[in-house]
């Protein structure tokens, strides 16, 4: 069975991947799910954050310092379309959208730092730096192997971002999402919480690039095309597979993950199949489709049979599942 | 119940999907059967389609089976559709079919190869400065490790000597490419070194995408007399909008590539991708079969390289093409 074989061979970089994309998925579950916004930013964070890791750790930087002020710039980024939002009255999506675009030509600045103008592609390469995870090491044993890495990376950030929304700040950026005008009443400054929701998604993603970029040996000016429907795929579908069985808000964040890593290895399989990569964003927008409406469907159907009354009493547990609150 | 149902909907959904795949290659044949040679497996990963890129995708087929017979290679591909992350996937799946060869059609592809594998030999196509793409401190002609390849770099220096013989009198030259693509500004780096020597004043106008061609062209037309584009992707699947610029304003465009200079430039010195894919095709037959090292194979060019003109752009902008130029083929003589 060659074909198994393959596909078993291809899975630990599809796993790593898909760990990489998950770290990312967080970071748009945050403003998806929690905040309620659908923030474009990401499509430019992720590379901003690829190309300040890249550049740094060329300059000498060690990988690690490099990789924290990736994510600086990630909640810079993130500041600056929250700051459109609150302060300009620009709606979400399009500040988000207005971000992404002025990124591209920052990210292009950045790479070409030092050299006096723009460039799209920096190099990075495993032979000459000391880098976290290479796909190099993806089939070696060893705990240099960027599986496990990313695994226990991965677990920690959601140790810390559990931590982070279990305490007051964290609770009512939850809750200004939840519900903004009820938030309000109670005190909270959701101006003040949704910017620090976008800059914490942000800051998320600039991080899941600052690994791909050494996961992949370059940072591209194209790298972060298309990344919001691969994170909003892996919410949606951790979200549709795992909704009833992880109640906990941590797991959640691993629901994001694991979608993160299916989307991957759905891929790899397809790919194995031997479809056209030219089918492949089709495809990809078919599977976000499907399981965005997957939900509503749910919902449909719960509906319609609470009003048959034989099955009133089954189905009042499931219709529940609208307000089953992240909180 | 909700939970099964959601399942099962996923798991229909993953069996939708791969049945969607037709399988590209043939189910693996008895391995003993092949012959002595046996049979080799290429996975070639293309960064975005691209009619330069499918060119050079097709002369490497063509140059492999050729060679190896229709029998003796297997093509596996995967195009990144432009999406550079997607490289990573693509070269993984290489990897985990214990691919022979890796042939990187562009920048990014020849990085996730190189970053994925330090054993599979890698050839590189369409790239044009191996030493900027992989980052080596200097260059030697080789990379020194699993990677070789061929570079699509059109002789500059002579590009610009055609710029002077065709304009002499031109006083400033208005260098027009994509800001996101590393080749272009590598190219018009070198350009304006070699045009700054021959005395023209060198401007750099640069596009970020598709949408600010035509505004950028204007104000290289306002500001110069003659126009230069590299090889250029983004310039390439624009060229249409160019044209009504610049055609218009009547300001002649020296261009990089056939492509381009036949949708809106007058002249070119044009090297073929078609060709550049075969000569990557003999070297990966001599890693394969001869056991050739690609650490100590040289980075090889365009065999040879073309002074073409495209008549009628010169037609309209009353230009005089010297000996020895030849006119782009249009539509109806090509076919």
């Amino acid at each position: 069975m060659n074909f198994i074989t393959g596909l078993l061979n291809a899975m630990p970089g599809a796993v790593s991947q898909g760990l990489i994309w998950g770290i990312m998925a967080i970071g748009v579950y945050i403003t998806y799910k929690i905040l309620d916004v659908a923030d474009l930013t990401v499509d430019g964070s992720l590379c901003t954050g690829a190309a300040i890791c890249v550049l740094l750790t060329m300059h000498g930087v060690p990988v690690g310092i490099a990789m924290a002020c990736a994510v600086l710039s990630g909640l810079i980024a993130g500041l600056v379309t929250g700051i459109f939002h609150t302060t300009c009255g620009i709606p979400a999506i399009l500040a988000g959208i207005l971000t992404q675009l002025a990124l591209y030509s920052i990210n292009l600045r950045i790479m070409g730092w030092g050299t006096g103008g723009g460039k799209s592609n920096l190099p990075i390469s495993v032979d000459k730096y000391d880098l976290l995870v290479s796909a190099r090491h993806v089939r070696d044993a060893g705990l240099h192997n960027p599986v496990l890495l990313l695994a226990v990376f991965c677990v920690v950030l959601i140790a810390v971002l559990y931590w982070f929304f279990g305490r007051e700040i964290g609770c009512a950026l939850r809750a200004t999402g939840a519900n903004g005008n009820m938030a309000r009443a109670q005190g909270i400054n959701t101006n003040f919480t949704k910017v620090l929701g976008l800059m914490l998604s942000n800051g998320l993603v600039a991080l899941s690039g600052a690994l791909l970029a050494q996961y992949q040996g370059f940072a591209d000016i194209n790298m972060g095309r298309g990344a919001i429907v691969v994170g909003l795929a892996a919410v949606i579908i951790g979200e549709v597979i795992f909704d009833k069985v992880f109640r906990n808000f941590a797991l959640k964040l691993l629901s994001a993950v694991i979608g993160a890593i299916i989307y991957y290895v759905v891929i790899q399989v397809v790919l194995r199949m031997g479809l056209s990569t030219d089918d492949l964003k089709l495809l990809t927008a078919l599977v976000v489709a499907l399981f965005l409406a997957i939900p509503y469907w749910k919902g449909k159907l719960a509906r319609r049979s609470a009003a048959a009354p034989a099955v009133v009493a089954a189905a009042a547990g499931a219709t529940g599942k609208e307000d089953d609150g992240d909180a | 119940m909700k939970k099964s149902l959601a399942l099962l909907l996923a798991g229909v959904l993953a069996c939708g999907l791969t049945a969607c795949g037709t399988p590209a290659e043939t189910p693996s044949e008895d391995p003993a059967e092949g012959e002595a040679t046996g049979t080799y497996t290429v996975g070639i990963c293309q960064l975005v389609q691209h009619e330069a890129l499918d060119a050079a995708t097709q002369g490497f087929k063509d140059a492999l089976t050729e060679k190896l017979g229709e029998d003796g290679v297997k093509f596996e591909e995967g195009n990144a559709s432009g999406e550079s992350a997607n490289c990573a996937t693509i070269v993984n799946g290489f990897l985990s079919s214990d691919v022979d060869l890796i042939l990187a059609n562009a920048t990014a592809p020849l990085q996730a190869a190189a970053a994925a594998t330090d054993s599979i030999p890698v050839l590189g196509t369409s790239v044009t400065d191996y030493a900027t793409a992989l980052d080596l401190a200097e260059w030697t002609g080789t990379v020194g490790t699993n990677v070789s390849g061929t570079s699509d770099l059109a002789p500059l220096d002579q590009q610009a000597a055609m710029i002077q013989e065709l304009f002499p009198e031109a006083k400033t030259i208005g260098l027009l490419y994509c800001s996101g693509e590393p080749n272009s500004s590598y190219q018009c780096d070198v350009m304006e070194g070699y045009l700054k020597d021959m005395n023209y004043t060198v401007e750099r106008f640069a596009f970020t995408d598709t949408n600010d061609v035509n505004a950028v062209t204007q104000s290289a037309c306002d500001a110069s007399d003659v126009i230069y584009i590299p090889t250029d992707n983004t310039a390439a699947s624009n060229t249409e909008a160019i044209a009504n610029v610049v055609l218009a304003a009547e300001v002649p465009v020296v261009a990089g590539e056939e492509g381009i200079c036949k949708g809106c430039g007058v002249a070119t010195l044009s090297i073929s991708y078609y060709d550049l894919g075969k000569i990557t095709g003999e070297m990966a037959y001599e890693i394969l079969v001869n056991g050739a090292d690609p650490a100590t194979m040289e980075v090889k060019t365009a065999p040879n390289v073309t002074k073409k003109y495209n008549a009628a752009n010169c037609e309209t902008l009353k230009l005089t093409i010297p000996e020895g130029y030849e006119a782009i083929a249009t539509e109806e003589t090509a076919e």
